[in-house]
């Protein structure tokens, strides 16, 4: 039974990561209506700064590096928009996956250059977890629940009540009907763009402090926000958060029932079934919230 | 004017009789070492030794009375030039033996080259199992990571655990590994709780470890790479697992320590070992020191340097030519106690080993033979 509760503890702060992920990558959907292949190392480069700034010879602390990482992957998905992307706006969607794809293997490699490819942690000291019962919890997985909730909810309050959440949703309802009502869609892209990229970067730092960096952690993690976006329904940001606590725990309560070896096919998995039998996501439009 | 004349044919007739005769006097072998590149700081190392080794059998007289020459190519560290350097020796130099370039992937690049080429290649740092297979003219001095599997298994028993879990990397070397010690831990009555491999370069093995801290195990085997094992004991020590950690020899490294900090503290494990205390290893450090003063003798020396010595012995008994070193290296290792211990082949190729406990205390890494 300790088993059982420790690998839904795990699955709950994995799926809380995913979420943050596909919430970014549904978003990205929603307004451009391509998978954005390059949200990866997005992830890859919050972690990745995070741990610049942690290192020496700047040192700063972990609230700091992460406030200027953030700061930095926004910079980097803007630069990719205006340099890639707005070029294509109104390109079929295969050319901008494909640009997409090419974009991450740039970043993916430019990263090796600098970082090489050896696996890399945050300098923090090693701690034994806290034992609550049956599960065991280090403090900085504490740190990132509470962090990844926060940022669930002041994305809520974003999409929900402020005028240009409602006006970023309502361009990935209905661009036109949009443009008629006076919202103009360029700013709405870079704010989705803004959007997407704190959640990329704010979910790579806590992967990283949860497990690890390495330069190819962003593709790792994509194939996880795609199978939560596809469970939530393309373009849907309730449904992808939803599907990203879904895929972490599958992922972690699947191998008491499977041999370990498949962890990481069992994202791969509900992709195929998805795809199969409910194209729509599992909250597809019948939901109607987008 | 006459006689400055017969005098300058007489000095040309006299250096060419002794180039003639040198010629005719050296036996020339091949080495494909990294002297430069990412392994260059061990290549060195390999060519000290080896010319330890080489400088010692032709003060006492060579090959048979002709004089041993290795003659060096730069393999770079990288399979790209070793290939190209394995091919000048073959083609260019015409070499029957060559001493194969430092690990393990490397040298598999090359042996199929001297397979092919039907010219001896040995090797005196590479472990991969796959060795044992890469052909009739491949040989090597240092033991194959296959035998850490039965070592594993002697340490387990000797610590007094009947039940282990075992994790390990999956890939060739740890599956092999594996069947090893599960062959060997269970001939001689212990009982594996589970086998759960993990793939190498994740960032995240909570899953594996917990499925060992099911079983609450006293003791855990874990074979497992440096940084793989870094990541890996980090995670267990932040999920509490307090087990007695026993690796191969691939772990036992001060960069493990480094990485892992106080999560290793305890760990230990195997290492292929040799004694130095033997009167063979006596002599050979003191012949280093007498060649190269205080340098420290560098990593594999002491396998490289008995390397050396075995192919003389079989250049002096099965003559210059690939096919009589080849037959005569399986006689002259028979029995042949080296630096490193004894370095009989069997019929792949390969040599025994005898094995030492390793293991880390108070950051640092305890080596006991």
């Amino acid at each position: 039974m300790t088993i059982f509760f420790q690998s839904l503890l795990d699955g709950l702060i994995a799926g809380s990561i995913y979420a943050l992920f596909a919430a970014g990558l549904t978003l990205v959907y929603g307004t451009l209506h391509f998978i954005n292949f390059a949200h990866g190392e997005l992830i890859m480069a919050g972690a990745f700064l995070a741990y610049l700034f942690m290192m020496p010879p700047l040192l700063l602390s972990p609230l700091l590096s992460g406030i200027f990482a953030v700061t930095g992957v926004v910079l980097l998905a803007l630069l990719m928009d205006k340099t890639v992307f707005s070029r294509l706006r109104n390109a079929n969607p295969l050319l901008l996956l494909i640009a997409s794809l090419g974009l991450s293997l740039l970043l993916q490699n430019l990263a090796q250059v600098l970082w090489g490819a050896k696996i890399r942690a945050f300098p923090f000291p090693l701690q034994r977890g806290k034992v609550f019962g049956p599960v065991v919890i280090t403090s900085v997985q504490i740190t990132i629940l509470w962090v990844a909730a926060l940022t669930i909810f002041l994305l809520y309050l974003f999409l929900k009540f402020s005028r240009i959440g409602k006006a970023v949703r309502g361009v990935a309802d209905n661009p036109v009907l949009a443009k008629t009502f006076g919202v103009e869609s360029e700013k709405i892209i870079r704010i989705v763009w803004v959007v997407a990229a704190i959640l990329a970067a704010v979910g790579g730092i806590l992967v990283a402090a949860d497990t690890n960096l390495e330069p190819h952690m962003g593709i790792v993690n994509l194939v996880r926000a795609f199978a939560a976006v596809l469970i939530g329904g393309a373009g849907n940001v309730w449904g992808a958060l939803i599907g990203g606590f879904i895929i972490g725990l599958s992922e972690n309560l699947g191998v008491l029932l499977l041999p370990i070896g498949y962890k990481d096919a069992i994202a791969f998995f509900i992709i195929i079934l998805i795809l199969l039998f409910r194209p729509e996501g599992l909250f597809g439009t019948r939901w109607g919230v987008r | 004017m006459v006689k400055k004349f017969v005098m300058f044919v007489t000095v040309i007739c006299v250096a060419l009789f002794f180039a003639g005769v040198s010629h005719a006097g050296v036996v020339k072998i091949g080495a494909v070492q990294p002297l430069s590149g990412n392994l260059a700081v061990y290549g060195q190392g390999f060519k000290m030794a080896i010319d330890l080794a080489t400088a010692e059998i032709n003060a006492k007289g060579g090959i048979n009375g002709k004089k041993l020459e290795i003659v060096y190519e730069d393999g770079k560290g990288t399979a790209k030039d070793s290939v190209a350097a394995v091919r000048k020796l073959i083609d260019i130099n015409k070499v029957p033996l060559i001493l194969g370039p430092a690990a393990s992937t490397n040298f598999l690049a090359v042996a199929p080259i001297c397979e092919n080429a039907h010219v001896v290649l040995i090797g005196a740092e590479s472990a991969s199992p796959a060795i044992t297979k890469a052909g009739a003219y491949v040989f090597r001095v240092f033991p194959s990571d296959k035998l850490q599997g039965k070592g594993v298994a002697e340490l387990v028993e000797k610590l007094g655990y009947k039940k282990v879990p075992v994790l390990y990397i999956n890939n060739d070397w740890g599956k092999g590994l594996k069947d090893v010690f599960v062959a060997n831990f269970t001939k001689k009555g212990g009982k594996v709780l589970a086998e759960i491999p993990y793939d190498q370069g994740k960032t995240d093995y909570r899953a594996q470890l917990l499925q060992i801290k099911r079983f609450n195990p006293k003791a855990a085997v874990a074979l497992v790479y440096v940084k793989d094992g870094a990541v890996i004991f980090k995670q267990a020590y932040e999920l509490g697992i307090k087990t007695q950690w026993i690796a191969g020899s691939a772990a036992k490294s001060g960069k493990l320590v480094k990485l892992a900090g106080k999560a290793v503290e305890g760990l230990t494990g195997t290492y292929p070992a040799f004694s130095n205390t033997s009167p063979a290893y006596k002599a050979f450090a003191a012949a280093w020191k007498k060649k190269y003063g205080d340098k420290k003798i560098g990593i594999f020396a002491e396998y490289n340097y008995d390397m050396v010595h075995l192919v003389a012995r079989a250049l002096a008994k099965g003559g210059a030519t690939p096919d009589g070193i080849r037959k005569a290296l399986y006689k002259v290792s028979k029995g042949y106690v080296g630096v490193t211990g004894d370095k009989t082949f069997d019929s792949n190729g390969d040599v025994g080993s005898a094995y030492g406990v390793w293991s880390v205390k108070d950051g640092k890494i305890i080596s006991k033979r």
